[in-house]
């Protein structure tokens, strides 16, 4: 942890945020700042002064005086990132965006909803609910997460296989950019193509660029349905070839394709999911979403695919109850790998649907060789791997695990996958995207950086070594 | 026609980077005689403007060697994909080198396991649609122009169609982009994965560029199961706003119809008078609902579409039960661009987009500016999606022109003040670029020109366009 305990921030220029902000917005306790020294991936940093805004106008002011006075900046929501974007590792301030928590309006006849930054991502979807209405990006952590996190992040989850990713539902944006100014991008249409995307352009920007003061989304008609088959496999292969039989050869469009290997599975083992057959190599959870005759057809279209391909056991949720208990088990993967070891890197690959099978035996192969444990599980049905790799958090650790991750990243690229496909770069990737981005491209990005934060008050060290 | 007066040094200018063009990308490739240029001047707007030379690239090399020849001689390039843009976007207004991209046509892979495909920008959207249906997929973005539109276009513009309300617009479906930029270097964004978020999203900044900021040289575009049945139920109804109603009621019963398009009476007229069809004259607007899914989908929900549109008084729906049905109700959509020609030789063709909840607001306000009925104002469009097709016609008369002017001018202040767009999928060009300040801000807007400032510090690419020059 660097020793940050001491606030750099004091005298003039501490006042003047409490002057501008308000006193009882400004924390410069070193209990409350501990707080935001860290995210999901156990790295560390204190920052000088938590500021936690209720306005558009109170993060303008907060940030105009860090631009002034040349102070690093990190936005964040709720910390569960997991490459290290809200963690203030250049120290400065803290924002902490959860206050800024309303829905703003939920437009029904014009499907579209505004929400401020700090709005957790599971309440989003909960009031769109009540309004027969559906807003699909779902991550790992929507129970926590909140939507500017997952705008920031360009997160994907669950449903990417069917709906897309965060992106493809984000209309408009308000901004506040590094010199406070604010900008509106975008437009609460369903379609705009008036100038340059700028919307686009800073969802995924990881808070390198701006801060998220409202965010305008697109919402869908809620299923009528969703139907759940869990399957589990002797071997990853027979979970592969059922993959490609529902997607590929028989074109059903599953709402949810996840997968897990045998080291997940044992992991969950006792903590959730009963009967897991003992041999088990991996398993797949499915969904399906629609109507309820279309969702029966397809239910049991998938369970005879799973039995086709050797399929140990599956089991179909009739009821709410029954597929949470399902999901119960893919949601308890991420922290059930901490019973084997203290620390894990957390990666999210992504790689044309046609080489998983390649890149996996690849993946497993180094792990071997390099004797530390890997465990993949993720969102199969877009080819994309969440692998963990698990050691004990000792020094002696650090250059083994580097270069395990390093060969990974080398394979992947190589295959034409990409390092990273929902959790950004943060710091923990930074120094990897060479491997997939030429030297002009990160140029690019570099300068394009450089124009709207010339003083690199924005989230420093994020993206770029 | 625009023709630019050149001065003796500039001519001599024009014949080097002619000769260079020659020797570096090939005498075949280099067209300089008036009769090629010709075919080159104009666009779907109907403007025109003659280029100096045409440059036919047959890969990336050759775009990349004719952007580093124009680029040192200040040059303005225009790529063009099969010149049927709505806003000039590929009008060479300012004389220079147009890129003709059609011969970068070729499919280059299309990956059925990955739900993947990769296209040169030159590919006929509708001939990308045929090859994909061949392995069961779908490509959904479908302008009406695809039959001869390039995804090259459809790309620049950001295009969207009929299926946008179901299926997104094109941005939705590109991965990755190999683009030359205006100096000629070859970057390549995004990843051939269904997702990637490594670096800032310099795929979706070019989406919608309107080639002014480079040149797309490759598209990767995601693909999906294609649906296994389409059906079509046309409703006619007395009112327009009934048939808005029955659009909201559909939505409402959650169902997100394949295609929600709307036409006024004054399009229907249009139509009858073009096609033959046989659409009452009581009928003063109908809406053409395509739905797809599977056998069980389509039968759950057509009820539901048909009462819907019952509950909000139509006069009659019709269900198409063959596919020679289905044909005969398209057609009347389909021939709705041709059909307004009857009415007035020259159109302005506006696509304002609005939440769903101002149309009929937004509808009544183009009444009002166009109260004493001076000129004639056809509506039709993507009804699901709030975007209108609000077209204007008039006949020569030169007063009709100015008039015309004044009533889009009119109809874009509205617009943007029931918080719509000016643009839903054809993009600024030139026709538009004098209205963005109306939906964009000054520090939006000096952002937007400090991009293209970076990428193209010398203007060569598409000037005159997006931005007032």
């Amino acid at each position: 942890m660097e020793q940050n305990t001491h606030n750099k921030i004091q005298g003039k220029v501490f006042e003047e945020f409490c002057d501008s902000i308000g006193r009882e917005n400004v924390f410069d306790n070193i209990e409350e700042r501990v707080c935001y020294s860290f995210d999901a991936t156990k790295e560390k940093s204190i920052p000088d002064l938590v500021i936690r805004p209720h306005s558009t106008e109170q993060v303008s002011n907060t940030v105009s005086i860090a631009n002034q006075h040349n102070i690093p900046i990190c936005p964040r929501g709720a910390g569960t990132g997991l490459s290290g974007g809200s963690v203030p590792i250049k120290g400065g301030i803290a924002l902490d965006l959860k206050n800024m928590n309303r829905i703003v309006e939920l437009n029904a006849r014009d499907l579209t909803v505004t929400v401020e930054p700090g709005v957790v991502t599971k309440d989003l979807q909960d009031e769109a609910v009540k309004h027969r209405l559906f807003y699909p990006p779902e991550p790992g952590s929507a129970g926590f997460s909140t939507i500017g996190g997952n705008v920031a992040e360009c997160t994907g989850g669950m449903t990417g296989v069917k709906y897309g990713v965060t992106r493809d539902y984000v209309l408009a944006l308000e901004i506040v950019l590094p010199d406070g100014s604010v900008i509106h991008t975008g437009s609460k249409t369903l379609r705009s193509v008036a100038g340059y995307d700028l919307t686009r352009f800073f969802v995924g920007s990881e808070g390198t660029l701006g801060v998220l003061t409202k965010i305008t989304l697109k919402l869908l008609p809620l299923p009528a349905k969703i139907g759940t088959v869990m399957a589990y496999f002797k071997d990853i292969d027979s979970a592969l070839e059922t993959t490609d039989s529902i997607i590929v050869k028989n074109h059903l469009h599953p709402r949810s394709l996840e997968f897990a290997d045998k080291t997940c599975i044992d992991a969950v083992r006792g903590l959730a999911g009963k009967g897991i057959p003992e041999e088990s190599g991996a398993l797949l959870l499915i969904d399906v979403d629609g109507n309820e005759m279309n969702v029966a057809n397809d239910i049991s279209r998938i369970d005879v695919l799973c039995r086709e391909n050797s399929a140990l056991k599956t089991s179909i949720a009739k009821t709410d109850d029954e597929r949470d208990v399902l999901w119960d088990v893919r949601k308890s993967v991420s922290t059930s790998l901490f019973k084997i070891a203290s620390m894990k890197f957390n990666d999210d690959f992504c790689v044309p649907r046609s080489r998983v099978r390649d890149v996996l035996k690849k993946v497993y192969e180094l792990g071997r060789a390099n004797s530390i444990q890997v465990a993949a599980f993720g969102h199969i049905g877009e080819g994309h791997i969440h692998l963990n790799v698990i050691y004990n958090d000792v020094k002696e650790m650090d250059l083994p695990v580097h270069k395990l991750v390093s060969q990974i990243l080398d394979e992947v690229v190589s295959i034409g996958g990409t390092i990273t496909s929902e959790h950004g770069v943060g710091d923990t990737k930074a120094e990897f995207i060479e491997l997939e981005l030429a030297p002009h491209e990160i140029e690019i990005m570099r300068d394009l950086k450089k124009m709207f934060d010339p003083k690199d008050i924005m989230n420093p060290g994020k993206i770029f070594v | 026609m625009k023709l630019f007066q050149k001065t003796k040094t500039e001519d001599s200018k024009h014949q080097r980077v002619l000769r260079e063009l020659i020797k570096v990308v090939g005498r075949e490739k280099v067209l300089s005689a008036i009769e090629d240029r010709i075919c080159y001047s104009y666009d779907g707007t109907k403007q025109k403007a003659l280029p100096d030379i045409v440059v036919r690239p047959d890969c990336t090399s050759d775009v990349s060697n004719t952007l580093k020849i124009a680029n040192e001689y200040e040059i303005p390039i225009y790529a063009r994909g099969a010149g049927t843009g709505l806003t000039g976007g590929a009008v060479p207004l300012m004389g220079g080198i147009i890129f003709d991209l059609k011969s970068m046509n070729r499919i280059i892979e299309i990956c059925p396991g990955d739900f993947v495909a990769t296209v040169e920008p030159g590919v006929v959207t509708k001939d990308l649609q045929d090859e994909i249906a061949k392995f069961d997929l779908f490509y959904p973005p479908d302008p009406s122009s695809a039959a001869f539109s390039t995804i090259g276009g459809n790309v620049a513009e950001c295009a969207g169609g009929i299926t946008g309300l179901k299926y997104g617009v094109t941005r939705d479906y590109i991965l990755a982009l190999e683009i030359v930029l205006p100096d000629g270097s070859v970057i390549n964004t995004g990843r051939k994965t269904l997702r990637s978020v490594t670096g800032y999203d310099l795929t979706r900044l070019f989406i919608g560029s309107e080639g002014t900021l480079g040149v797309f040289t490759k598209i990767t575009l995601k693909l999906i199961p294609k649906p296994k049945k389409i059906e079509t139920l046309a409703a006619y109804f007395s009112d327009r706003d009934d048939a808005i109603d029955a659009a909201d009621l559909i939505i409402d019963n959650n169902i997100l119809p394949r295609t929600l398009e709307f036409m006024d009476k004054m399009t229907i007229n249009a139509v009858r008078g073009y096609t033959g069809t046989d659409i009452g004259e009581d009928v003063e607007a109908l809406l053409l609902i395509d739905l797809d899914g599977t056998e069980e989908s389509i039968s759950h929900e057509m009820p539901v579409v048909e009462n819907a549109c019952k509950e909000s008084k139509a006069l009659a729906t019709k269900v198409a039960g063959t596919s020679k049905e289905r044909e005969t109700i398209w057609a009347a959509r389909r021939s709705i661009s041709p059909a307004l020609y009857n009415i007035a030789p020259h159109k302005i063709n506006e696509d304002i987009c609005v939440p769903r909840s101002k149309i009929k607001e937004i509808l009544q306000k183009v009444d009002q500016i166009n109260e004493h009925r001076t000129i004639y104002i056809s509506n039709f469009g993507h009804i699901g999606d709030g975007n209108i097709h609000v077209n204007i016609m008039y006949n020569d008369d030169p007063d009709q022109a100015e008039l015309a002017e004044s009533i889009v001018n009119k109809i874009m202040r509205e617009v943007v003040a029931v918080g719509g767009t000016i643009s839903g999928e054809h993009g600024i060009g030139n026709k538009k670029s004098q209205f963005m300040e109306l939906e964009i801000s000054p520090k939006e807007l000096a952002i937007m020109k400090s991009f293209k400032n970076y990428f193209d510090p010398k203007e060569i690419m598409n000037p005159g366009k997006m931005f007032l020059s």
